[in-house]
């Protein structure tokens, strides 16, 4: 048999492969970095447009009553919902896929996560500009809030480390659920729904019994919004690991 | 480093995987030598799928050893990145176009050769900007052959792939095949229930049944390894005696049977005891021989 | 290519038929092993089964570098094998049939002299 060498690339390094996850996430941009803020835009433009609508329609009487009152928009939550469930169908479609490009479980877990801690960064700093300019242009010319709701912080730094742990505990969650879903399928889902159900009400059950809600409440006012999502990253951490101990023995069942 | 190239690519001993009380493959062992083509036949549900993604690493064997390239596959990169395994129930992300797919795979497979990746989209007319959510099953088949082919690795799997292909692109897939394989030898192993289709192009088979290996042998010696005998009860039963009848036919006066192995010495004495000799296709081969297993099978049981 | 017989056997009759027919001349260029494959349509190592086989005959030999080439005399050598299968592969089988409906020797003699004209 004749054979013709043709010039082969050296296999990929740990470090490449990992990084071939990440640029496997992103083949496809839509999805993960241009529809999100295409709706972000969206929502902004929507609530700007009923910001006006609302000031419009106000007697200038209670004009401060009413800023006040869109001091509390929750719109920006919305984008990190949406991107929980971006990382949950990215991970339930891909990971069949990845495997069949002869990638590790572990490589895939690594570079997804790599993924998303790029994309959490990406959108906190991206949040963080539009607070600054809406600070800036004072509530975008209608004294409405989007981005600095109290419960984002007061300064830049504070609004940047906020963003950066909301999006890292809802991707963290995400990608925990995505692994329960790829190894258990449904029913793995349904039974870790019911047994953070049996958590919570068991935790609330016991504070109450305990009468130990001011002392929970009390904590989280000590703490303070930087605080609180600090230890909100403490939940991400055991969710990304307990997420990778999942998928170890997860299979491409199709 | 001096890499030792194995002449083994695959040894598998007593591998075993249940999935609860079903057992998809039972103690099976055998070998795969490097650079032939391997035919893995046999029925739907035999195992062969179950097989390919333990030898692939994608699934747990319950026991048993599996060694590919020298070592365990499972989680193992430095094997996997020699191994394609195209799948015939692919699944790709929804949001993906087939350019996308060609885009990704480059990065996983050091052997890509992409003017071979690029003729064969011609040859098989794939729409690279269609959404592959939309596209025929044809089609999404086209996209694994093409990925499976270009990929070039060392060790490639083809699980039925080219299922939802119809007769002339299954043909187009065999002639690239064949023509590639020539030209970069490589160790394939093809699933199919398709038999006859590429009995020719397989230089040795393995046939799982009930997920148990029962033929492990050269495609040359099992080719023509069994006859059709065609004449009277009498003639015939005179004939074949004590010999192992594979599957007896009987329609009328006439009485056809499958016997292994007849001489040269055998067949002109089965000619002039006046029996007409037939071919038996390698496809028809195995069903009888798997036909056996599954008789022997019921009278155990 | 039929299912009767091993496939490189067939392959090396295909190639011994172009010989004796004078197709492929002695001391000519056959086809690569890679391209009777493709045109077969069967597994490269086959063929090159069927092609050893003919250079095991001597009816083929390897000139390296370049390639498979017909050896001298053998279409000559080919012709008297072939003689000598003739008559099992051909009049064997003639006597049978003609035998089962009835035909003496002698109209089987008349029979070929009529169809050779």
């Amino acid at each position: 048999m004749t054979t013709i060498t043709a010039t082969v690339r050296p296999p990929a390094s740990a470090g490449g492969r990992i990084l071939n996850i990440v640029k496997l996430h992103l083949t496809n941009p839509w999805t993960t970095i241009i529809l999100p803020w295409m709706i972000l835009g969206f929502i902004l433009i929507a609530n700007i447009a009923i910001w006006a609508i609302i000031l419009g329609n106000t007697a200038p009487a209670d004009r401060a009553d009413v800023e006040e009152g869109l001091g509390y928009s929750g719109a920006s939550t919305y984008i990190f919902v949406y991107m929980m469930v971006v990382a949950v169908q990215a991970i339930a479609v891909t990971f069949p896929f990845a495997l069949g490009y002869g990638v590790t479980r572990r490589d895939y877990y690594l570079g997804t996560a790599l993924t998303f801690v790029a994309l959490a960064v990406m959108f906190s700093v991206g949040l963080t500009v539009l607070a600054a300019i809406e600070e800036a242009t004072g509530g975008w010319g209608l004294g409405g809030r989007m981005f600095t709701t109290f419960y984002w912080g007061d300064t830049w730094p504070q609004r940047l480390f906020i963003f950066f742990a909301a999006f890292m505990f809802f991707f963290s969650v995400g990608i925990a659920a995505a692994a329960i879903w790829v190894r258990w399928k449904a029913n793995g889902l349904i039974a870790f729904f019911v047994g953070l159900a049996i958590i919570v009400l068991g935790g609330a059950a016991l504070l109450t019994v305990t009468q130990g809600w001011i002392a929970f409440g009390t904590f989280f006012a000590e703490a303070g919004f930087v605080g609180s999502f600090a230890w909100s990253l403490v939940i991400s951490a055991i969710a990304l690991v307990a997420g990778f101990f999942v998928l170890r023995r997860a299979t491409p069942k199709s | 480093m001096t890499a030792v190239i194995e002449d083994k690519v695959i040894e598998v001993t007593g591998l075993t995987k249940r999935f609860g009380s079903v057992t998809a493959v039972d103690d099976a062992t055998f070998s795969v030598e490097r650079n032939k083509i391997y035919g893995l036949l046999g029925r739907n549900g035999a195992g062969k799928t179950t097989l390919m993604q333990l030898l692939t690493g994608q699934d747990f064997a319950t026991s048993g050893s599996i060694q590919v390239f020298g070592q365990s596959p499972v989680e193992n990169a430095s094997v996997l990145q020699r191994v394609s395994f195209i799948k015939e129930s692919q699944r790709y992300p929804d949001d993906f176009r087939a350019k996308h797919v060609f885009k990704s795979a480059p990065w996983f497979f050091s052997n890509w050769d992409e003017d071979f990746a690029q003729q064969l989209i011609a040859d098989f007319r794939l729409p690279l900007n269609r959404r592959i959510k939309k596209m025929s099953r044809g089609q999404v088949s086209a996209i694994g052959v093409i990925v499976g082919l270009a990929s070039r690795a060392p060790l490639t799997f083809f699980d039925e792939p080219y299922l939802g292909l119809d007769a002339v692109a299954r043909q187009t897939f065999y002639d690239r095949l064949l023509a590639d394989y020539a030209e970069h030898p490589r160790t394939v192993v093809l699933s199919t229930h398709l038999i006859d289709e590429v009995s020719n192009l397989l230089e040795h088979v393995l046939v799982i049944d009930e997920g148990r290996i029962i033929i492990n042998e050269d495609a040359e010696s099992l080719r023509g390894s069994a006859t059709n005998l065609v004449g009277t009860a009498a003639a015939v039963d005179a004939f074949v005696g004590p010999r192992e009848v594979l599957h007896r036919d009987a329609i009328g006066g006439l009485v056809s049977v499958t016997v292994l192995g007849l001489t040269a010495g055998e067949r002109k004495d089965a000619s002039a005891a006046g029996l007409e000799l037939a071919p038996v296709s390698l496809q028809q081969l195995i069903i009888r021989r798997t036909n056996t297993s599954e008789k022997e099978f019921e009278v155990s049981a | 290519m039929d299912e009767s017989r091993p496939i490189f056997v067939q392959l090396a009759e295909q190639i011994e038929n172009d010989i004796i027919a004078g197709v492929m001349a002695e001391e000519t260029q056959v086809p690569s092993i890679n391209e009777f494959a493709a045109f077969y349509r069967i597994n490269p190592a086959t063929a090159l089964k069927g092609v050893t086989t003919l250079v095991d005959e001597g009816a083929l030999y390897k000139k390296r570098g370049i390639g498979m080439f017909v050896a001298e005399g053998a279409q000559a050598r080919l012709k008297t094998k072939r003689r000598d299968k003739f008559s099992a592969e051909f009049v064997t089988p003639l006597l049978t049939e003609a035998a089962k409906l009835g035909i003496t020797a002698e109209q089987l003699a008349d029979m070929i002299r009529k169809a050779g004209k």
